[in-house]
């Protein structure tokens, strides 16, 4: 029973650390520039595919095909932050919300005109024997999964700490004005920060590929598990999306393996609430 | 006065004509299709318009009244005239206890706990398999038919199906019109200004969020119960958000917060995905680029620009009587 849970704990962390990537990106956006991105999701999506058409049909390495695919997501990304998410700055909740949501239906169906409705699997070169941890079983994939991940979350870490622009990104995060005063230009900030964000819901979307598999529509349900994630851990604050993303993993995980697998994706949305009715603020407290 | 009867008189003659005209069965499927949504969205304009609290679980309402009524019909054998009103209290009922719960939030918080909500409810009703058939869906669900006395009206035949909903329709669309010229409207409204602002007048913005919520949730039940009678098939997909999107898409392009908005947005947007039809595969891509491309560059809905070229219509009748 003990090494069963610990099993469904340690799966749960592996998912959890996908939602933290994803989930990142999306606070930064809110945080930053108080818009609730509904079309956060769709680089989780892009990511997945390209990563999938980079490995079967050019035939690349999977691991070339990682920072690829990020790449390219980032730089639809940024189109999209010039396009459309710059005039949507101080726009109303309802009109961002709506705005986004039509982003994501506009690429949600591009996908299944380009791709079609199938779910593709992502072929990894990993071989599927499981390792043994003392009495713990884990696939390679999933320790690579884990790995990466948490070198990305200390990645983004790192800059968003010591670097100048990440400097900068807090201070705009602070308080804008001031910012601005000092002479930090914003909307560079905003355009840099919306295109590192995609990058990471991208990354997730190739790592996760393999196991949940690519499909145009995969970016709805990781949407609003990323906001789950956010709202939880705060909005707009960093540390918070990792933990909570963490613990949504593991939620789920033993929620499919006590309770019942069909409720799965309902753990979330239970939790969401709970959360809320007790502490508004989520549980580490947030910018608003 | 003449000038001001006259908006009312053509609107009236245009529905209560329209299946006289229009015949073919395919439009007056879009026509019924679009007096369900105009119950649908005009009760859910008394919280997102009105009171400026935007939610995304109001498919939720419209699904349970679809159940409700659904299952009333197939288990109990009970007719739409019970099925119906039914659908309304119990959808009302449970936005009662949920608003009881988590009205207390605002802004992107509530409109996360209303996703959650809409989507528990769609996972139980797909895995409550022995009460709603799960995924399958109930099928059989037959048109209402009106027995009283020597009167026997069976609204199986589009053209009666389309008075029913168009009585339904003007009387929710009437009801939500005095709702807002209330004190109760201008409650929500002084809300959706300042929430801070109308507590210190002595508005309570809790009291005044549950009664929009609730009436609106009675609507969404009433339109849920219309729909499940009128296409014979309920699904779990009613509680899909791409529902939701849809009376979304009708209320804020139509134009929240005005009577006639959510009417005009349920007639386009039923009409206007029907009319893209002819795209095929890039139907949808095009329906998302408009939704964006609107909400840039229309913030304000389809409903500001016709009630202006409105005003001004009477003038081109009669001589100004003041000059501009």
């Amino acid at each position: 029973m003990l090494e069963l849970t610990l099993q469904h704990i340690l799966n749960g962390l592996v998912v959890g650390s996908a939602y933290a990537l994803i989930a990142i990106g999306l606070t930064m956006i809110f945080g930053l520039m108080d818009i609730a991105n509904f079309a956060h999701g769709e680089f989780y999506m892009l990511g997945g595919f390209f990563a999938y058409y980079a490995v079967s049909f050019l035939g690349l390495s999977f691991f070339v095909t990682i920072p690829l695919a990020i790449v390219v997501t980032m730089a639809v990304g940024a189109l999209l932050d010039r396009g459309v998410f710059r005039r949507l700055r101080g726009t109303p909740l309802m009109s961002s919300v709506l705005a986004t949501i039509g982003l994501s239906i506009f690429f949600q169906h591009v996908a299944l005109l380009v791709w079609g409705p199938q779910p593709n699997e992502i072929p990894t070169p990993f071989p599927p024997a499981s390792i043994h941890l003392g009495p713990l079983f884990i696939t390679p994939f999933r320790l690579f999964i884990a790995g990466v991940t948490l070198l990305l979350i200390l990645a983004a870490h790192g800059v968003l700490q010591y670097t100048r622009v990440g400097k900068a990104t807090r201070a705009v995060f602070q308080n804008r004005e001031s910012a601005a005063l000092v002479g930090i230009d914003i909307d560079r900030i905003y355009l840099l920060s919306f295109t590192f964000g995609s990058g990471l819901a991208a990354a997730a979307g190739v790592l996760l590929g393999p196991i949940f598999l690519v499909y145009p529509t995969m970016g709805g349900m990781a949407t609003l598990k990323a906001f789950i994630v956010v709202i939880v851990g705060g909005m707009g604050n960093f540390l918070g999306a990792i933990v909570s993303g963490l613990l949504l993993g593991v939620a789920e995980s033993l929620g499919a393996g006590f309770v019942s697998t069909a409720y799965k994706d309902a753990v979330g949305f239970v939790i969401v609430i709970i959360v809320l009715m007790l502490m508004p603020q989520g549980l580490f407290g947030s910018k608003a | 006065m003449a000038v001001r009867l006259l908006q009312p008189v053509l609107i009236g003659a245009v529905a209560l004509g329209f299946p006289l005209v229009v015949t073919g069965g395919y439009h007056l499927h879009l026509a019924i299709m679009a007096l369900i949504f105009t119950v649908l969205v005009a009760g859910l304009n008394l919280l997102v318009g009105y009171m400026g609290l935007l939610s995304l679980g109001h498919a939720a309402f419209f699904g349970i009244g679809a159940y409700v009524s659904g299952l009333f019909y197939k288990k109990l054998g009970l007719s739409f005239w019970v099925g119906f009103p039914a659908a309304g209290v119990v959808a009302a009922l449970a936005a009662l206890v949920l608003g009881y719960i988590v009205l207390r939030v605002r802004g992107h918080r509530f409109v996360i706990i209303s996703i959650a909500f809409q989507e528990i409810v769609r996972m139980v009703d797909s895995n409550w398999v022995e009460l709603t058939n799960g995924y399958m869906g109930i099928a059989g669900i037959a048109a209402p038919r009106l027995l009283l006395g020597p009167l026997d009206i069976d609204f199986f035949p589009k053209r009666h199906f389309y008075y029913l909903a168009l009585a339904v329709a003007a009387l929710t669309v009437f009801v939500c019109q005095q709702l807002a010229d209330s004190h109760i409207g201008r409650a929500l409204i002084g809300i959706r200004e300042s929430e801070a602002l109308a507590g210190t007048v002595g508005i309570s913005p809790f009291r005044y969020s549950m009664i929009a919520f609730t009436v609106g949730a009675f609507f969404g039940g009433l339109a849920g119960s219309l729909y499940a009678h009128f296409i014979g098939f309920i699904s779990p997909d009613l509680f899909h958000f791409s529902v939701m999107i849809e009376m979304l898409v009708m209320l804020i392009m139509g134009g929240k917060g005005t009577t006639w908005g959510p009417v005009l947005g349920a007639i386009i947007f039923t009409m206007l995905p029907e009319y893209l039809r002819v795209a095929k595969d890039f139907r949808m891509i095009i329906f998302g680029g408009i939704l964006v491309g609107a909400i840039l560059y229309m913030p304000q809905g389809i409903i500001m620009p016709i009630a202006r070229v409105a005003e001004r219509l009477p003038r081109l009748w009669r001589p100004a009587e003041r000059p501009a």
